[in-house]
């Protein structure tokens, strides 16, 4: 498998293209609804993905709130770069050894799906032919770019799309690799190279969703595929690998499909509502329920390809469902599944037979209340179906949480961009790059080198920092005097473990909230091994340290209490002790330790357990 | 250097070429425009990718010509030719430059306007859809380059669309100087038979968001509408696409830069709204008229418009004045300028000159008796008119002065209410 990287970086340096701060919030202040429509000077040139979102003919609304001025409205013309998030973006250029060009030319890229007000997205190539060095491996990158972010889709109900503009304009840094990725362990490496280069700039927004990295993936003798928008880091090797095997399976009916004679798909849908007065529940009781017809379109040929083969999770009777859900089904019936559905033998054999079809033959249902809808559909289907013979078509997939993919457009053209002429060309000189040169920040392996030195911390914990997006808060927490092994601690291991609550935002406590809770460690308000619950704690809302300190219940024994409760067991384990000495510690001391579930410190526990066991083997000696 | 730059400046656009930089870099791409704010050395290429980027030229920069891109799709064929004279029931649609009427040539970036009425509805497949449209093309301008003669143009031709049958009129003009244009024609066209309808776009239509598909849709609606015998000015009424107003082009003015509903009606509400295609007009709408309509000029250039400020003199303003048969001032507040300015505008009004007061508030009425210097002015022969926005008494003045030849004639013709030009009651909340 080739994969080649396209990481998206959200920047901290305030809007592109406008004064607007870089941040998300939820309030907004007002809305209003736009058409976009595809346009080219040629009409026929309009862009392929450009021309598929507006046959959606969809309505789009916007809400505006405290990040937003009218140029996300699309109601004032872009202001000049911003020069802060231009220099972040030669500084990458630099780092990852790319030449920049001359003079930088503004592009507006082509995007009807409504998630930017003006139909463009404004777009700059930065940089060309840079390389990432990673370890003894090599890999090429193509271009660095600076662009906007688009706005972000807060619902979507029938006609109308409705999207928040916080998010639209925000600085993104594109970086792209060559196909050189071998593998989907691989590709993770050097999406998390890339990811800790762009944060040593020190100016990039940190968080769920301030990364984005789209996936470029074709298996031998497949396509290209885009999976755009994974936003989990350590979910990309799965993307990968299950991509592979997505497009082997479907070369797999590619060859089968060419070993038998089918006849061409006829596109004409065949009415079968009458067959499925029956069916009494299903994704095709729309239509016995009389509230729309239930169409079948003939696949010759396609008998038992349109389920997953032997060994392998992956369908086409999946793709033709996703192109029923993009013309705004539910999705649809294959022949594969039947009986099944709410069809059985019986019906199954009577629609082969009202359709005409042979063994080696199958079909495809689709039933909603729209009929309109329901041809749309099958008219998707069918195209989608008639490419199989020929392979994989190149497209733009969704990721989704369970490590699959979803259909989501054709791949964009390249007709797509035309110049910004709102916007001036920007020069790049030797001087401005000079300067940029001489305060370079500290790349990874560097950095890595002296964090193990400075901090005395190992190496798998030092590419934790690094890797996965810790530094800033290590560094800010050991500056507050915090032992930086207790801040490694709590930074790769409880706090990565710590869950928030089904629905909830995910826990992303404040550097402040951190130093309290190491510094009750420190004072003793809560023994270290009490740290996970407190922090789960504040993880379901616990105001305070102290507060949640109470709430894990760890708040209420005391030293006495300990002492009091280490000579109650010891007495009563007076047996054991004697019979086996100081063996007796260990047994002991786990379920001292259980009693007190991270109330008091563990070696204070130790300490107190071997006094007791002392007082209680002194008597006997001579 | 130069020769390189002369040269590769000397090829054709579209032309692709491998270019080695200043640094010696090689860079390939196609030829395209300039950006007028480059850098001298720079040659802009459009790479394979899609993006421009700017090469700067130095010593020791080469290149060789690595042969033509694909040639650009061929226009499509002009629709066939309509009979002629069939304007009978349809609309007009009249082209005279502008945002509304200009293209973006992806490939190369550069920008130009629409001159036939294949590409424009090409542009605006929608036109054609709800009846017959016919495009002419008038003039090519941007509209800050629009100027009084050819408001006589544009209502010539309106009048002739409108004698010659047609129900309505849609004028695709420029915003920056729409309202200027509009009620330029409210006082030139005389019986009105069926609306004539300024129209613009605040976006540019290159893209997929551009505000003038909508409102040339909405322009139509309203050119089709029988019983409207007015010039209106047809735009965006907020930021939805959902919603257009319907101004009377005498009272509508150009608020706000950018904005899509940059144009709103002054000292009163709009005389009706387009929403869904359906037009829906307040009772103020002036019917139309029998007809037939036509041209009432001519107008006289000799009329001048200065907006007072504290820093003005009277020196400069009397400069300014001299060769004017009229001079519409643009004072502060109920109609003022600074009593230093009595003394040049006394012996204005002495040679003949016709001197009018309007409020640069843009809101709101003049009034001469609320303060001594009011009075004043009054007393010196300053005409004061109203409530009218300083660029209709511009216009006015201008066909006032081709219609009187006697300054007591050109005011009283100032303070006549021509075409709704003048609105008595100033209702709160209506202002603007």
């Amino acid at each position: 498998v080739k994969v080649g990287l396209e990481v998206h970086q959200q920047l901290a340096t305030g809007k592109l293209f406008c004064a607007c701060p870089a941040e998300l919030v939820e309030a907004t202040a007002g809305s209003f609804s736009r058409r976009l429509r595809p346009t080219g000077g040629e009409r026929r040139a309009v862009d392929a993905a450009a021309a598929f979102q507006a046959s959606r003919g969809l309505l789009y609304r916007y809400e505006s709130g405290p990040s937003n001025c009218l140029v996300e409205m699309d109601e004032e013309p872009p202001h000049p770069i911003n020069e802060q998030a231009l220099d972040v973006a030669l500084t990458l250029a630099l780092l990852l050894e790319a030449r920049p060009v001359d003079e930088i030319e503004v592009m507006r890229k082509i995007v009807v799906d409504g998630s930017n007000t003006s139909g463009f997205q404004r777009t700059a190539l930065i940089a060309v032919d840079g390389r990432l060095t990673l370890g003894s491996r090599q890999y090429s990158i193509l271009s660095i770019c600076l662009e906007e972010d688009a706005a972000r889709k807060v619902r979507e109900s029938g006609e109308e799309v409705v999207y928040r503009l916080d998010r639209l304009g925000i600085p993104l840094i594109e970086i792209a690799t060559g196909p050189d990725i071998t593998s989907g362990a691989e590709a993770r490496e050097v999406a998390e190279e890339i990811g800790a280069l762009l944060r040593s700039t020190r100016k990039v927004r940190r968080g769920i969703g301030t990364i984005r990295e789209d996936l470029n993936v074709s298996a031998e003798g497949g396509a290209r595929i885009e999976i755009k928008g994974v936003q989990e880091l350590k979910k990309i090797h799965e993307y990968v690998d299950r991509e592979e095997g997505r497009q082997r399976t479907l070369l797999g009916v590619r060859d089968a499909l060419g070993r038998r004679s089918g006849a061409a798909i006829d596109p004409t849908p065949v009415d079968v509502s009458p067959l499925l007065t029956a069916v009494a529940s299903g994704p095709l009781s729309p239509a016995t329920r009389g509230k729309g017809p239930a169409l079948a379109l003939k696949l010759p040929g396609f008998a038992g390809l349109l389920r997953s083969p032997p060994g392998s999770d992956e369908r086409l009777g999946r793709e033709l469902a996703d192109q029923a859900r993009t013309a705004g089904l539910r999705g649809l019936v294959h022949s594969d599944e039947l009986p099944g559905q709410g069809v059985d033998e019986g019906l199954l054999a009577g629609l082969r037979r009202h359709l005409g079809l042979g063994e080696q033959d199958a079909f495809v249902l689709v039933a909603d209340r729209s009929e309109a809808r329901c041809r749309a559909a099958l008219d998707r289907i069918a195209r989608r179906a008639a490419v199989a013979r020929d392979g994989i078509p190149a497209e733009t997939r969704d990721p989704l949480p369970d490590g699959r993919t979803r259909y989501s457009r054709p791949l964009p053209g390249r007709d797509r961009m035309y110049p910004e002429t709102d916007v001036p060309p920007i020069p790049v000189g030797e001087d401005r790059l000079a300067r940029l040169r001489d305060v370079l920040p500290e790349r990874p392996a560097a950095l890595r080198a002296r964090l193990a030195r400075q901090y005395g911390l190992n190496d798998e914990v030092v590419r934790q920092i690094v890797y996965a997006d810790l530094l800033e808060p290590f560094e800010a927490l050991t500056a507050r005097g915090r032992a930086p092994a207790m801040v490694a601690r709590l930074l790769t291991q409880q706090l990565p473990e710590v869950g928030s609550p089904e629905g909830a935002p995910p826990f992303e406590p404040s550097t402040e909230l951190l130093d309290g809770l190491l510094r009750a460690a420190e004072d003793g308000r809560v023994a270290k091994e009490g740290l996970p619950a407190v922090l789960g704690a504040l993880a379901r809302g616990a105001p305070t340290v102290d507060a949640a300190i109470a709430g894990a219940g760890l708040s209420s024994m005391s030293h006495e209490e300990l002492v009091q409760l280490i000579e109650g067991l010891v007495s009563r384990q007076a047996e054991l002790v004697r019979a086996r000495g100081a063996d007796a510690f260990s047994p002991l001391m786990g379920d001292v330790m259980r009693e007190v579930r991270g109330r008091r410190d563990g070696r204070e526990v130790a300490e107190e357990l071997r006094r007791a066991l002392d007082r209680l083997r002194a008597p006997a000696r001579p | 250097v130069a020769d390189v730059l002369r040269a590769l400046r000397a090829l054709p656009m579209g032309q692709r070429v491998e270019l080695t930089d200043a640094d010696g870099r090689s860079w390939s791409g196609t030829i395209v425009p300039p950006h007028e704010l480059s850098g001298d050395a720079i040659v802009p290429l459009k790479l394979e990718s899609g993006y421009n980027v700017g090469v700067r030229v130095g010593p020791g920069s080469r290149y060789h010509v690595l042969g033509a891109t694909a040639s650009p799709p061929t226009r499509p064929a002009a629709p066939p030719a309509r009979a002629s004279g069939g304007d009978e029931g349809g609309v007009v649609v009249l082209t005279t430059g502008g945002t509304i009427a200009s293209r973006v040539d992806y490939e190369t970036g550069g920008v130009r306007p629409v001159h036939t009425e294949a590409e424009i509805l090409e542009f605006y497949p929608e036109l054609e859809k709800t009846g017959a449209v016919r495009v002419e093309p008038v003039f090519d301008r941007l509209s800050e380059n629009v100027v009084p003669r050819d408001w006589v143009t544009l209502a010539e031709r309106s009048a002739a669309a409108l004698a010659g049958g047609a129900r309505g009129v849609v004028i695709a003009h420029g915003t920056d100087t729409l309202g200027f244009t509009a009620s330029a024609l409210s006082f030139l066209l005389q019986d009105l038979t069926g609306p004539v309808v300024l129209v613009g776009a605040q976006r540019s239509p290159d893209r997929p968001s551009s505000d003038g598909p909508g409102n040339l849709a909405a322009a139509v609606a309203v050119a089709r509408h029988a019983g409207l015998g007015e010039v209106v000015a047809v735009m965006h009424s907020g930021l939805s696409d959902s919603r257009f107003a319907i101004h009377r082009g005498n009272r509508v003015r150009k608020m706000h830069s950018s904005r899509r509903d940059a144009f709103q009606t002054r000292n009163s509400e709009p005389l009706g709204w387009v929403e869904e295609g359906t037009v829906h007009l307040r009772p103020e709408a002036r019917p139309a008229a029998g007809g037939p309509t036509r041209c009432d000029g001519p107008i006289d250039e000799a009329g001048g418009l200065l907006w007072s400020y504290p820093g003005l003199t009277p020196e400069a303003a009397d400069r300014f004045s001299r060769p004017l048969r009229g001079v519409v001032l643009a004072g502060t507040g109920l109609g003022h300028v600074g009593t230093v300015h009595l003394d040049w505008i006394r012996e204005a009004v002495a040679r003949g000159t016709v001197v009018a007061m309007t409020t640069q508030c843009l809101a709101g009425e003049v009034d001469p008796y609320v303060y001594a210097t009011g009075r004043e002015l009054l007393r010196a022969g300053v005409t004061y008119l109203g409530d009218l926005l300083p660029e209709t008494a511009y216009t006015k003045m201008l066909w006032a002065l081709g219609h009187a030849a006697d300054p007591t004639a050109v005011r009283a013709l100032l303070l006549q209410d021509r075409a709704g030009e003048f609105e008595a009651r100033h209702r709160e909340g209506a202002e603007a």
